[in-house]
């Protein structure tokens, strides 16, 4: 009879473990570290003012020469130019491939034009 | 200065976020559709004649507007825009809650990490002798992109997400000094290899023998995805749009092809990786490569195995024409060597010089010289002469090569890089375009 009692509470005892322990480790909650590295503060760049008109501007259109895109640069070129005659519609092609800076041509561009459009790729 | 860009409609949260990072987030952006390339010009004169497939807007007025319209006072602003705050520690929560939330922001690989707890970042943090608010270095996800900043902690709670165990942290530490991201952001889907030499490849126990590429061993696998987690978590890298941009992703990237070379199995005269990049060979150093793919090669030839390398490098085409890296089973290596390869900068010169460049691949990246070709102008004329299935005498592997009609001229400096590795079961080698790009010093990290 003691045996018996004995094997009844040891069954009890392991069953509970069984399906009490997994549902407990589940329920308790952990605090973690923030994986992520910090970022760094962004300064506002105030846009450039506008005059609310085109005509008698001079405006660059910079191709930075993604490759095989000179058709679309060309006919956006026409279309600007068709649409607003009084402005002077340039297309200057900037150095190097589209990674690479080109602060000649930025120095041109604030020498001689009153605004850009810059096309990027792809 | 007024300006309007002019962006294909699929990069747009890239238009966006950029245009935020950078501190104008109402820069005036036109959409057209994509691509551009490769499009005639009746397909792009409709594009114009359209709507910016974003804001339905007709494209041409918008981008005229954008130039003209007076600026809102809230774009004429300065000073500084607020990043989210960045605590140390996140909410508490379940684990299969956490562990969601990491997948769900994109701070793992997909697959399940290990949770940063306190308790475990304290004790990876024990593999170094650092303060935990120490900075590392910063990392971006390619140059135009902002540059995250991040310390020995930090890094600590990626190694841990990855598995990593405390010891491997120098080596993981040195990886991350290196500033260079593993998931770099172009449309092309870059891999990225790192090569771990000197002592510590024994001390953490990594795999230099049978299988040193593959899943095989805890070092191995854990140190090369921490450079995963940590190139997303603190460089700022690899979110699909945005910090990424590779059509169609690299599986490399899950490990970056972390080994150990295999120093033991150099012949004599041949010189560990991190030697040749000026350590001493008692140090402990990773060094990091950038590529896109490899090709696995066993070929059993009449031909000596330096003939069947050279054939290769002449006709392997990838997206990185001019850079490659060899990683030779120590078999290969010994076999080189005996036959008169003195060091692995011999064997390299030598393939650099006796490689070619199979005809269509020399035109379609030549095209000024096609010109001179057309215009009778030597030695192009008669390098067209060839053919395009035949082989022009112009390598692709040495820097500042010029051509001449006798063939090449050069500095001896080359693209080719060699490394030694594997378990020495067959003549196994493989090729690949990966170029070597920094080492930093594990030591000095411990």
């Amino acid at each position: 009879m003691r045996n018996r009692i004995g094997w009844l509470f040891w069954t009890v005892v392991l069953l509970a473990a069984r399906f009490a322990a997994p549902a407990w480790a589940e329920e308790a909650e952990i605090t973690v570290l923030n994986p992520q590295g910090i970022k760094p503060a962004i300064r506002l760049i105030p846009m450039a003012e506008r005059t609310g008109t085109l005509d008698g501007k001079t405006i660059y259109i910079v191709d930075t020469k993604y490759p095989n895109t000179k058709p679309f640069v060309n006919e956006l070129q026409k279309h600007l130019a068709k649409n607003y005659p009084q402005t002077t519609w340039v297309v200057k092609d900037k150095v190097g491939n589209y990674m690479e800076d080109d602060p000649k041509l930025w120095a041109e561009i604030k020498e001689k034009a009153q605004g850009a459009i810059v096309l990027i790729g792809h | 200065m007024p300006t309007v860009s002019i962006v294909t409609r699929r990069f747009e949260e890239l238009a966006r976020t950029t245009s935020y990072k950078k501190g104008v987030p109402n820069l005036r952006v036109s959409f057209v559709p994509h691509p551009i390339t490769d499009r005639p010009a009746e397909l792009c004169d409709q594009y114009l004649k359209g709507n910016d497939p974003i804001s339905g807007q007709p494209l041409i007025r918008q981008i005229a507007d954008g130039l003209a319209q007076k600026v809102s006072a809230e774009d004429a602003k300065s000073g500084f825009l607020e990043r989210e705050p960045r605590p140390r520690l996140l909410q508490p929560g379940k684990p299969a809650d956490i562990e969601r939330m990491f997948h769900d922001n994109q701070w793992t690989d997909g697959l399940p990490i290990v949770m940063p707890t306190e308790e475990r970042v304290a004790a990876m943090l024990k593999g170094t002798s650092h303060k935990p608010d120490e900075v590392v270095g910063v990392m971006r996800p390619s140059p135009p992109h902002e540059a995250w900043e991040f310390t020995v902690e930090m890094v600590a709670v990626n190694a841990v997400m990855a598995g990593a165990r405390p010891e491997y942290l120098p080596t993981i530490l040195a990886i991350a000094s290196t500033g260079v991201t593993s998931l770099f952001s172009s449309t092309s889907s870059f891999a990225r290899m790192v090569v771990v030499n000197g002592p510590v490849r024994n001390e953490i126990g990594m795999n230099t023998g049978i299988g040193a590429l593959g899943p095989f061993n805890h070092a191995n696998s854990t140190i090369g995805r921490a450079w995963t987690l940590i190139s997303k978590n603190l460089g700022g890298s690899g979110k699909p749009g945005e910090t990424f941009l590779g059509s169609q992703g690299n599986a490399l990237t899950y490990n970056n092809l972390c080994f150990p070379e295999t120093e033991e199995g150099l012949p004599e005269g041949w010189q560990p990786l991190h030697v040749q990049k000026g350590f001493k060979p008692e140090e402990s150093v990773v060094s990091v490569f950038s590529g896109w793919s490899l090709n696995d090669i066993a070929w059993y030839s009449p031909l000596p195995q330096q003939e069947v390398i050279k054939n290769w490098l002449t006709h392997f085409f990838s997206f990185g024409t001019n850079r490659a890296t060899l990683l030779l089973d120590p078999v290969v290596s010994t076999d080189l060597k005996d036959k008169g390869f003195k060091s692995k900068e011999e064997f390299s010169a030598w393939l650099a010089e006796n490689s070619r460049t199979p005809g269509w691949l020399y035109w379609s990246t030549h095209t000024a010289e096609l010109e001179q070709a057309k215009a009778g102008v030597e030695p192009y004329a008669s390098y067209l002469k060839l053919g395009e299935s035949d082989e022009v005498p112009v390598s692709r592997f040495i820097r500042g090569a010029t051509a001449r009609a006798d063939g090449l001229v050069g500095v001896p400096s080359n693209t080719i890089e060699i490394v030694t590795v594997g378990g020495g079961t067959n003549t196994f080698w493989s090729g690949g375009d990966f170029s070597y790009v920094a080492s930093a010093s594990v030591d000095k990290w411990k």
